[in-house]
């Protein structure tokens, strides 16, 4: 795939990022021109219009733009790591994880605000894929695709096994968990967005600087070696990259399906399967998918709305049928 | 001809010989298949014994029998049509689940992956708020659900063919967007509603008896020559795309065949017992394992989904006493640790081939 298709397409979605911010901040039940948005957050100003732009959609755009480009890259760099077209932080169980953390936070510690769930579905979702990649690494040869997969596909198991004991026995937790479950951005406040950049931060170092190495992987474990990449140091860097990116995704709008899953395999078909091209870009397709659902969850069935989590696949579905059939998924 | 293969066995075969007929049989399969067998015995025994009160496994075997006995009401009427219900459940989703895994050629693919379990429950839970709660309508709103879902997913991904990855993609795109569905249903109703759908969906046991049986068995029955086939065609889809159809394998058929089968059967097992976790993932893959076979073992798998079912509901109906869990909770917890261990413990490094 020449460089300049790749750069037209990197720049289509820079432009198309910018609109579903811009959309994000204008729609939803009262409708503000964009005029007047630009002139909430340039010049500040105390009308109505200008203290729902800051105090309500700014923080919950922050958050989208956040989440959605943390479970892209996560799903990116789990496919990478596993050379499993379908794994993604819900299928390998680290979006269980996280879950797991905010059950038994809600339901033993008594922890019932969004900010105090962070931590917890932080805690869950590294401890996940440490066990994931303790069992994948074990025995001979090492943490090898199959093995990956698997054992996270059994990690998840015993996760939702967890999950499902306390909600089912604990009507309280499950009446508070099936709200947070559903995966959303509304109510969101900049004090969250203050929480989770520093780690988003430090995912987005850690996937990148494995980019090459994902390349390598891609050709084979011993194709790999050969070209002088470090296979072991590449997955545990990738999959650290991955836990913390997923911990920032779930902890800030709860375990959002489909991002994770399906942006890698947009952004494949736009940018060939080069991880240097192919990270950036999902990046920028995550949010938009993300920001364009909550944006539509908005104002499809007014006055209520439709939780991100449930439009993303319902927007996002067609998308990807479309792109699957279109050509074979590289893999 | 036979002159010329005699002495060429494949490694670990033995040739049963009947008359002039012929059969290859793998042994380690075998030996594994029958300690199943004996393990699943032990297991009815010990589910068939065990409960609010013991009963001996001398009474137990009586009312098996049709002997009278004193505790023909526990065993003979509430613990028995439970355990049958549990066996033809795991024994359906361990099939399903090797079926669909041998067609999409990825060891994660299974019903509750590709969206037959979603299609099931997102029908299921959208009814519950309505009314519609008996346990005596629900199995066919989920069955509808369920082959319904599996349609869709069939025919966006036919195009010109049947490509194990785009299957498996597309499906899974339909289960999230169906389990997004579910779970929005699930912040419509009260809690009450919603505790009722979340109970069904992890898949329950729980006053399951011959009502529910008795079609599960017939419809197992009718498939059993199905499956028969199924064990002779999933050696053909295994092999890659080029070298089938260059034998002349009809793949496409082959293919619709296999998934169709694996359809019906997760649906049915549904519609019974609720999507039960995870059975259908764990079994095939924990029964590949033990057999080393080439391709995942159909008899096999159909003991262990069973095993894991009816070990699955002893456990959750006396671990928390008083306490009754659904089984869906427990089945993962009986199969999956057993799967890690496997994994653990591999020795060979399997080439990262589709169904390793």
């Amino acid at each position: 795939m020449p460089v300049r298709r790749r750069a037209v397409a990197i720049v289509a979605a820079v432009v198309a990022l910018a609109l579903a911010v811009l959309l994000s901040l204008a729609v939803g039940a009262r409708a503000i021109a964009p005029s007047a948005v630009f002139d909430a957050l340039l010049h500040g100003g105390h009308s109505d219009a200008a203290e729902v732009v800051r105090g309500l959609r700014l923080p919950r755009t922050l958050v989208g733009l956040m989440v959605g480009a943390a479970l892209a890259l996560a799903g990116t760099v789990l496919q990478g790591i596993t050379r499993n077209p379908i794994a993604d932080p819900g299928i390998l169980g680290i979006s269980q994880g996280a879950s797991v953390g905010v059950v038994l936070a809600i339901a033993y510690v008594g922890i019932h605000t969004l900010t105090g769930y962070v931590w917890f579905a932080f805690a869950g979702a590294g401890i996940a894929s440490v066990a994931v990649y303790a069992i994948a690494s074990s025995g001979r040869g090492g943490a090898t695709p199959v093995k990956l997969a698997l054992g996270g596909a059994a990690i998840n198991a015993l996760l939702v096994s967890v999950t499902t004991a306390v909600l089912t026995t604990k009507a309280s937790a499950l009446d508070e968990f099936r709200f947070w479950q559903v995966g959303s951005l509304s109510g969101r406040d900049s004090e969250l967005v203050g929480q989770i950049w520093p780690f988003l931060l430090v995912g987005v170092v850690l996937v990148y600087a494995v980019a090459r190495g994902l390349d390598a992987l891609a050709l084979g474990e011993d194709v790999a070696k050969g070209l002088g990449q470090r296979v072991a140091t590449v997955r545990i860097v990738g999959g650290l990259g991955a836990t913390v990116l997923t911990g920032v995704g779930v902890a800030a709008a709860g375990p959002i399906a489909f991002i994770g899953l399906a942006v890698p395999h947009i952004a494949r078909a736009l940018v060939g399967s080069d991880h240097r091209w192919l990270l950036p870009m999902a990046a920028l397709t995550g949010p938009v998918m993300l920001l364009v659902s909550d944006t539509v969850g908005r104002v499809i069935f007014p006055p209520s709305e439709v939780p991100a989590g449930v439009m993303t696949a319902l927007i996002g579905v067609p998308f990807l049928v479309t792109l699957v059939r279109r050509k074979a998924v590289p893999a | 001809m036979s002159t010329l293969v005699r002495g060429v066995r494949p490694a670990g075969y033995t040739v049963l010989r009947a008359g002039r007929a012929r059969f290859l049989l793998h042994r380690r399969a075998t030996v594994v298949a029958t300690v199943l067998a004996v393990l699943l015995a032990v297991g009815c025994l010990a589910y068939l014994c065990v409960g609010e009160t013991f009963t001996s496994p001398v009474e137990v075997f009586k009312v098996v029998t049709g002997r009278p006995s004193p505790d023909e009401l526990v065993v003979g009427t509430l613990r028995e049509p439970r355990m049958v219900v549990g066996l033809l459940v795991g024994a359906a989703f361990g099939v399903a689940g090797a079926l669909i895994q041998t067609v999409a050629r990825n060891p994660l693919a299974s019903p509750d992956i590709i969206g037959i379990s979603q299609g099931a429950s997102a029908v299921t839970v959208a009814a519950m708020p309505f009314g519609l709660t008996s346990t005596a309508a629900l199995p066919y709103v989920s069955v509808a659900g369920g082959v319904v879902a599996a349609a869709l997913v069939y025919l966006f991904a036919w195009r010109g063919g049947l490509h194990a990855t785009r299957f498996v993609l597309i499906g899974i795109g339909f289960a999230i967007a169906l389990r997004s569905v579910t779970t929005l249903f699930m912040t419509k109703g009260d809690y009450l509603v919603a505790q009722q759908a979340q109970i069904w969906m992890t898949g329950s046991l729980n006053g399951r008896g011959w009502p529910e049986a008795r079609p599960l068995a017939l419809v197992l029955l009718v498939l059993v020559p199905c499956v028969a086939w199924a064990a002779r065609a999933q050696r053909t889809v295994s092999l890659d795309d080029d070298t089938a159809t260059a034998l002349g394998v009809r793949l496409g058929r082959v293919r619709l065949g296999l998934v169709a089968l694996g359809v019906i059967l997760a649906s049915v097992a549904t519609g019974a017992a609720g999507p039960v976790d995870f059975v259908a993932l764990l079994a095939p893959q924990i029964a590949r394992r033990l057999t080393r076979t080439a391709q995942i073992p159909l008899v096999c798998s159909a003991l262990l989904g069973a095993l894991i079912v009816v070990v699955g509901d002893l456990l959750a109906r006396r671990l928390f006493s008083p306490t009754e869990l659904p089984v869906g909770v427990l089945t993962a917890a009986v199969g999956a640790p057993y799967l890690i261990w496997l994994i653990v413990r591999s020795r060979t490094v399997r080439p990262s081939g589709g169904t390793a």
